[in-house]
């Protein structure tokens, strides 16, 4: 069974980051890194292949040149290969063209079971995984707390605030899995270095037959309109505690229409 | 007398020629190990002032008043035994015989046999230390506990029967000349002097003198070259190995500064490293020889024991058996490292005896959770040679290192372990793998980033000055190295807050780095991450040296090791200054004056990291008692024998669920001295020692009003105490 998964490289979330001139997040400016939601994602399939379960492991990204730091990465974690669309007119795209770009590179690479994050931690949409899905025509089980795949189809855990779900796709599926799976192994290393010596492969958009005006900022569904830096939190307030303490809480709350 | 002659000889050559078998096993064993870093040269003049220093006047030995003048007597009196076993082996075969020059004074004899009976109130001495602190009484807090129990006695019993036997032998001698030859009476000048053997003359017979001197003879030799086989077989060992130990020691001493990585001698290129580099230790043959020497050097006095905050606290680790441990599996594994070994590397089967191969196959760490792993009055039990918890128990504080009276590295095996376990295997304590992984996203142990770095300096009363990527402006007299926790942590931003505000106070200029700034690699490089260290140190050495730093102060005690001691090994050279230092200078130029009366008894705790490695014990306690009003007190364990707060070793970012708290056993002995200031020089200790006093408060064992703080704040209090209320965040 071959895996593949979706990883994304995104701005480091306690960095400060910066917007360039056309309101895109300045990559470049930034110190980036593998979506810490997608370790999840790398870890799974690293275990499924050490189970035997997965014969091969490919990671595959759609991202500026600095992302193939993501796939060493999650190459150092685990897996075979990957695979890195990269191309200057993917530059801006909305949720629709990224997934466009993805599903595209999966039918070029071919897979059994797609795995990806929950969510990026940069844009947070959480749609990739279904847009794939309905790109390719294939099954779909997302925010998978816990996953098993076996007799061509996966299983997977899903947790909800009423619920505990257990659903069955049958493969090819793309699975979305949560931070409860379980934290990605630290790398030792041997693997880090072992990762560099992995092949990673290159696709630009005419590799894949995607028109570049079907991407990029100019074919964005969504347009960015002005961005303001959120403004500092501003200090709390403490009560100190004469006696009167509960009754100042109180109206502080009522204050402020919570009560 | 050719009897006692063949008999003589033969003794010797038997011993000799067992010892010296021994030894070259040892030295055979010594090969399969690692060679020496590159960079551990043997600088002549230090050696030898080491071994004048701790071989000769015993040095580390004197700090522990009674064991140390005993263990003084028993060496110098087997120095001065020296030449009387010299006369000893000259008179097998001429009875006669005396050191030339000194031998015909009576003085001379006197000053033996006074040595020789000073070496006998020594073993005395040793014998009761040794009934009084027997672990069979004091349990695990026994310094004995863990070491070789019947062979120590075996060893004062043997050195007791060398001393008696020389003096009877030199008793007999005195009858065998007087009554045998009388004309030689006046020829032998010592033993007039030599009140002991006189006394053996006495009381021996006076019949068959001559057969008596050759049976005494014979037996003082047998029972000293006896002797000399049963030490190289055991822990007795030190007396020959503490000599090139100590030669080969780190100097001035194996703290401060951790070596790098090193792998057959050459220091590990981490962007580059080679195919084969085995990072770290995971075998007993990946330590050097000089590891092993360290290993059969042991004494197993268990100073480091005694001191031990791990095993203060009741955690599986010992130094001293740590150090035991890996000596019994070298020599347990020995077979297996001398065996041929086959084109793939491999010992062939039934090649060496089951118990060896048995040996070489036990991983040298056990993994974690291993419930049969054991460390207790027998040494070490479980599947690795080292269990999981002992080898992360350590907080690297160095009080073995410091106490070891033959210069045993301990820190620095524990650390090499602990690299081969982080870089190779990937196994450490879960939850140093948050620390870890913050370190690598952003660049400080709370995963913060660097855009938090300046908020500790948003309350302070005036502009604080930014390093801006440029030069460091010439004005600038000290770039303020704020570090993770002065900048992050709310308790230690106070004490960035009070240093920046004294600096700004007397007239200081200085400069912060902001978020150029990111932690020195401290806790990743004690973890035994040298990846991670390197990574950091070269980013922070890169930012430094292109501001063109050159004097830094540090308020933090990691920060200033690693600036100070470590930074130079990836090219940054500073002169760097511990803030109490900087701020006792300011006291004594009078640049700032303390003027308002402090009435505090205010006891001071020496971080690891500043007192034991780095040496500064004096500047904080000078700044303390520069304030009008203060107590400075101190805790019975101070200084060199300070205590661990717990934080060191990278400990701070890991659960501490074995034993007592070490925290906690070191604010206890502060609040015993009855402090109303606890005062530390290291935001790690304060952290710690707040928990430990805060959580007796809750208690109610401890007073409401004893705080714990930084000695920076305590002088603001006096300086400029209508500040101090501003230190806290708005
Ligand atoms: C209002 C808005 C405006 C935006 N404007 C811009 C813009 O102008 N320019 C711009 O560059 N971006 C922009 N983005 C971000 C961009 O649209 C998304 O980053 C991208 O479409 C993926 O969505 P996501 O990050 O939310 O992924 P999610 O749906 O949250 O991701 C789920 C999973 O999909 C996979 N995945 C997601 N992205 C990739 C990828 N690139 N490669 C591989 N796997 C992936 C990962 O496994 C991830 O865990 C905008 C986002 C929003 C919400
Ligand atoms: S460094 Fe400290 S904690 Fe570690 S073994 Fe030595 S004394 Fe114990
Ligand atoms: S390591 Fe040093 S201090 Fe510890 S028991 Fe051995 S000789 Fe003594």
């Amino acid at each position: 069974m071959k895996i593949v998964v979706l990883v994304k490289y995104v701005p480091e979330p306690t960095a400060t980051w910066k917007f360039a001139p056309d309101l895109t997040v300045d990559r470049a400016g930034v110190e980036g890194r593998l979506s810490e939601l997608d370790e999840y994602a790398v870890e799974q399939a690293a275990q499924l292949a050490e189970k035997g379960v997965a014969s091969e492991v490919v990671f595959l990204t759609v991202g500026p040149a600095k992302a193939s730091e993501g796939l060493r990465k999650a190459l150092a974690i685990g897996g075979d290969k990957a695979v890195h669309v990269v191309d200057d007119a993917i530059h801006g795209s909305c949720a629709l063209s990224t997934s466009l770009v993805l599903a595209k590179a999966l039918e070029k690479e071919g897979f059994d079971l797609v795995l990806t994050g929950m969510a990026s931690t940069d844009a947070e949409l959480s749609v990739i995984p279904s847009m794939v899905a309905d790109r390719l025509g294939i099954n779909q089980a997302t925010f998978a707390g816990e996953l098993s795949v076996e007799g061509g189809a996966v299983t997977i855990r899903r947790d909800s605030d009423v619920a505990s779900e257990r659903i069955t796709a049958s493969l090819p599926a793309i699975v979305s899995v949560t931070d409860q799976t379980g934290e990605a192994r630290y790398p030792a290393f041997k693997a880090i270095m072992g990762a560099k010596k992995k092949p990673i492969t290159t696709w630009s958009l005419a590799d894949l037959g995607v028109d570049a005006a079907a991407v990029g900022l100019g074919a964005a569904s969504v347009r960015t309109i002005d961005v303001a830096p959120t403004p500092a939190r501003t200090a709390g307030t403490i009560i100190t505690d004469d006696g009167e303490g509960a009754a100042q809480l109180a109206d502080f709350l009522a204050g402020r229409g919570f009560i | 007398m050719w009897v006692r002659f063949v008999l003589g000889l033969l003794m010797t050559v038997v011993c000799l020629g067992i010892a010296g078998r021994r030894a070259y096993f040892l030295y055979r064993v010594g090969k399969t190990f690692q060679p020496l870093e590159a960079e551990r040269r043997v600088d002549p003049g230090s050696a030898v002032r080491a071994e004048v220093a701790e071989v000769a006047f015993q040095r580390k030995l004197l700090r522990w008043t009674v064991p140390g003048a005993a263990h003084f007597l028993v060496f110098w009196g087997f120095m001065v035994l020296l030449f009387t076993i010299v006369e000893a082996f000259i008179g097998l075969v001429k009875p006669d015989f005396q050191i030339p020059i000194v031998g015909n004074f009576a003085w001379f004899g006197f000053f033996e046999d006074l040595f020789a009976l000073l070496c006998v109130a020594a073993l005395a001495v040793f014998t009761v230390l040794r009934i009084q602190q027997a672990p069979k009484n004091l349990g695990r807090r026994s310094r004995f506990f863990g070491s070789h129990i019947g062979p120590a006695w075996f060893v004062l019993f043997m050195i007791f029967n060398v001393v008696w036997t020389l003096l009877a032998y030199r008793g007999a001698s005195i009858n065998a000349q007087e009554l045998h030859e009388p004309a030689n009476a006046d020829k032998m000048g010592f033993l007039h002097g030599a009140f002991a053997s006189q006394w053996f003359a006495s009381i021996l017979p006076k019949t068959n003198v001559e057969f008596w001197e050759t049976f005494f003879l014979l037996l003082s030799l047998a029972v000293l070259l006896g002797f000399t086989v049963f030490v190289t077989y055991s822990k007795h060992m030190h007396i020959f190995a503490s000599i090139p130990n100590v030669a080969f020691a780190r100097r001035p001493r194996a703290l401060g500064a951790l070596e790098p990585v090193y792998w057959q001698g050459t220091k590990v290129d981490f962007e580059d490293p080679g195919d084969d580099d085995v990072m770290g230790v995971g075998k007993i043959e990946d330590f050097t020889w000089k590891g092993l020497l360290d290993f059969a050097t042991c004494t197993e006095c268990g100073r480091c024991q005694s001191q031990c905050p791990a095993w203060n606290t009741d955690k599986p680790l010992s130094p001293k058996v740590l150090i035991m441990g890996l000596r019994d599996h070298s020599l347990a594994k020995a077979p297996y490292l001398l065996a041929a070994k086959n084109a793939d590397g491999e010992v062939p089967e039934g090649g060496i005896p089951e118990a060896a191969a048995a040996e070489a196959a036990r991983p040298l760490i056990g993994p974690e959770g291993d419930e049969t792993a054991h460390v207790g009055e027998h040494g070490i039990t479980g599947e690795g040679v080292i269990p999981f918890d002992m080898l992360w128990s350590c907080t690297t504080c160095g009080a073995c290192v410091e106490q070891c009276p033959v210069d045993i590295e301990h820190v620095d095996h524990i650390v090499d372990m602990r690299r081969y376990q982080v870089l190779m295997e990937s196994a450490f304590p879960e939850e140093a793998g948050i620390m870890l992984r913050n370190l690598e996203h952003a660049g400080d142990p709370w995963g913060l980033g660097a855009s938090a770095r300046l908020e500790w300096a948003e309350t302070l009363d005036f502009e604080l000055r930014v390093y801006e990527g440029d030069k460091i402006p010439d004005d600038v007299e000290y770039l303020y190295w704020v570090g993770c926790a002065g900048a992050l942590d709310d308790t230690a931003k106070r004490t960035a807050r009070a240093v920046a505000t004294l600096l700004h106070e007397a007239g200081v200029e200085f400069m912060v780095l902001g978020e150029a700034e990111s932690c020195t690699g401290d806790p990743a490089r004690r973890m035994g991450h040298e990846f991670l260290f390197q990574m950091l140190a070269m980013q922070n050495v890169e930012v430094l040296n292109e501001a063109g730093a050159k004097r830094i102060v540090v308020t933090c005690a990691h920060c200033y090791n690693t600036l100070a001691n470590e930074y130079p090994q990836v090219g940054g050279h500073y002169e760097v200054v511990h803030h109490t230092t900087l701020l006792a200078r300011l006291v004594a130029d009078k640049r700032l004056t303390p003027v308002q009366r402090v009435d505090a008894a205010v006891t001071y705790h020496d971080p690891c990291y500043l007192g034991r490695h780095n040496r500064i014990f004096a500047a904080p306690r000078e700044v303390l008692g520069a304030i009008p009003g203060t107590r400075v007190q101190e805790m019975p364990r101070n200084r060199e024998k300070s205590f661990c707060c717990g934080a060191g070793g990278a400990r701070m970012w890991m659960d501490e669920n074995l034993g007592e708290r070490i925290n906690q056993n070191r604010a206890d002995e502060a609040l015993a001295t009855a402090p109303d200031v606890v005062a530390a020089a290291c935001p790690f200790c304060i952290t710690m020692l707040s928990d430990g006093v805060a959580q007796r408060q809750q208690e109610g064992t401890a007073a409401a009003t004893v705080s714990v703080t930084d000695v920076s704040e305590v002088l603001l209090r006096s300086v400029r105490p209508d500040l101090v209320d501003s230190l806290s965040a708005s």
